[in-house]
């Protein structure tokens, strides 16, 4: 039984593939994350294999699952947001995936690795300059600069650069913490369970204690596990709208 | 095969149904772990992404200590900002209503 609470994060390599003297090995995690992305995109494609005016309840699945991601844009990045459907669908529903594939027991949490979340975020965060660069050409630029005296914008820009800049930390670094801290927590507990457990006589009955904590951890994560993917998919749509819609949020 | 009848007091059950649906949300309010967490992480990072601009900064022109202790205070100040930013959002939010004009923010 492994003791260090840390060890379910290790990435081990499974095939090992040096290119280029870079280490591109295929790892538990490469391997999770082609198993979230294949169990997601099967359930997908064969829900709505034969489609019918009354859905199936695989397609009546799909379907709440489009109606909640497109509500989500148009809340909040307007009629002009629908175009990024597909982006931010695949988002959500890749890390809701990760997160929910990450609670069955023995797996691997894609999520709670920063590399992971780091990427998804810097493609988000590529994604708004890009279209804001697009949709406004060099006007986007004005989104550093706030309504604020003349003298003040020398100080004020830098800060709102730093600021932009911190929206892709802080959504990695948010997504990441949780996943980890929910994962260390639970299996922390648990060696509390088998320690007590060992321990023979009157505290052998105390590990029903961290026992009933366990249960009530893991019903807390699978929450964690929606709201973080949900937090992580608004907020994408919160930036795609303000390089949408330039100042006026 | 349904009266047509029925039909009409499934499409009023139906429209109900969305109606009720439709004021409201999904986002349950935030724990004060949340809150905590995300205001300390705002500031840490902003501070962390502003020391790492004027490191880069530096390497490119050569000026090793002036442009890290530089955007380090941006980066501090900018971390502010972003909390109280924060924290403006979550008012708002939690009063549900039009933020009143004594939280607005006059500079954007």
């Amino acid at each position: 039984m492994a003791a260090n609470p840390m060890e379910q994060f290790e990435i081990k390599p499974l095939i090992p593939i040096q290119l280029g003297g870079y280490d591109v090995s295929f790892t538990n995690q490469s391997m999770w994350m082609v198993i979230v992305v294949g169990a997601l995109s099967l359930f997908f494609v064969l829900a709505t294999w034969r489609r019918s005016l009354v859905p199936s309840r695989a397609q009546s699945m799909t379907e709440l699952s489009y109606e909640f991601v497109a509500g989500m844009l148009n809340m909040t990045a307007g009629e002009e947001g629908l175009k990024f459907f597909p982006f931010i669908f695949t988002i959500f529903f890749f890390v809701a995936g990760s997160n929910f594939f990450g609670l069955i027991p023995g797996s691997f949490t894609v999520t709670s690795q920063i590399a992971v979340t780091f990427a998804l975020t810097a493609v988000i965060i590529l994604t708004v300059i890009i279209t804001g660069f697009i949709k406004h050409g060099i006007r986007f630029l004005k989104l550093f600069v706030p309504k604020a005296p003349i003298a003040m914008l020398p100080l004020l820009v830098p800060l709102e650069i730093i600021s932009f800049c911190t929206r892709p930390m802080s959504l990695s670094v948010r997504l990441f913490a949780n996943m980890l801290a929910g994962h260390t927590m639970l299996k922390v507990m648990a060696g509390f369970v088998i320690a007590l457990g060992g321990a023979g006589g009157i505290l052998s009955v105390a590990s029903i204690a961290p026992m009933a904590l366990i249960v009530a951890v893991t019903a807390l994560e699978i929450l964690v596990a929606f709201l973080q993917a949900y937090v992580f998919a608004i907020l994408s749509c919160i930036y795609l709208s303000e390089a949408l819609h330039l100042h006026d949020h | 095969m349904p009266e047509p009848k029925d039909l009409r007091e499934l499409g009023r059950r139906l429209d109900e149904a969305r109606g009720r649906d439709q004021g409201r949300k999904v986002q349950s309010p935030p724990t004060f772990f949340g809150v905590a967490f995300r205001f300390s992480t705002e500031l840490v990072l902003a501070l962390a992404v502003g020391a790492a601009m004027g490191w880069g900064l530096d390497w490119l022109f050569g000026t090793r200590p002036v442009f890290i202790v530089l955007m380090s205070l941006f980066g501090a100040a900018a971390g502010m900002r972003n909390v109280m930013r924060a924290a403006r959002e979550m008012n708002a939010e939690a009063t549900r209503g039009p933020v009143p004009p004594s939280l607005t923010d006059d500079e954007d």
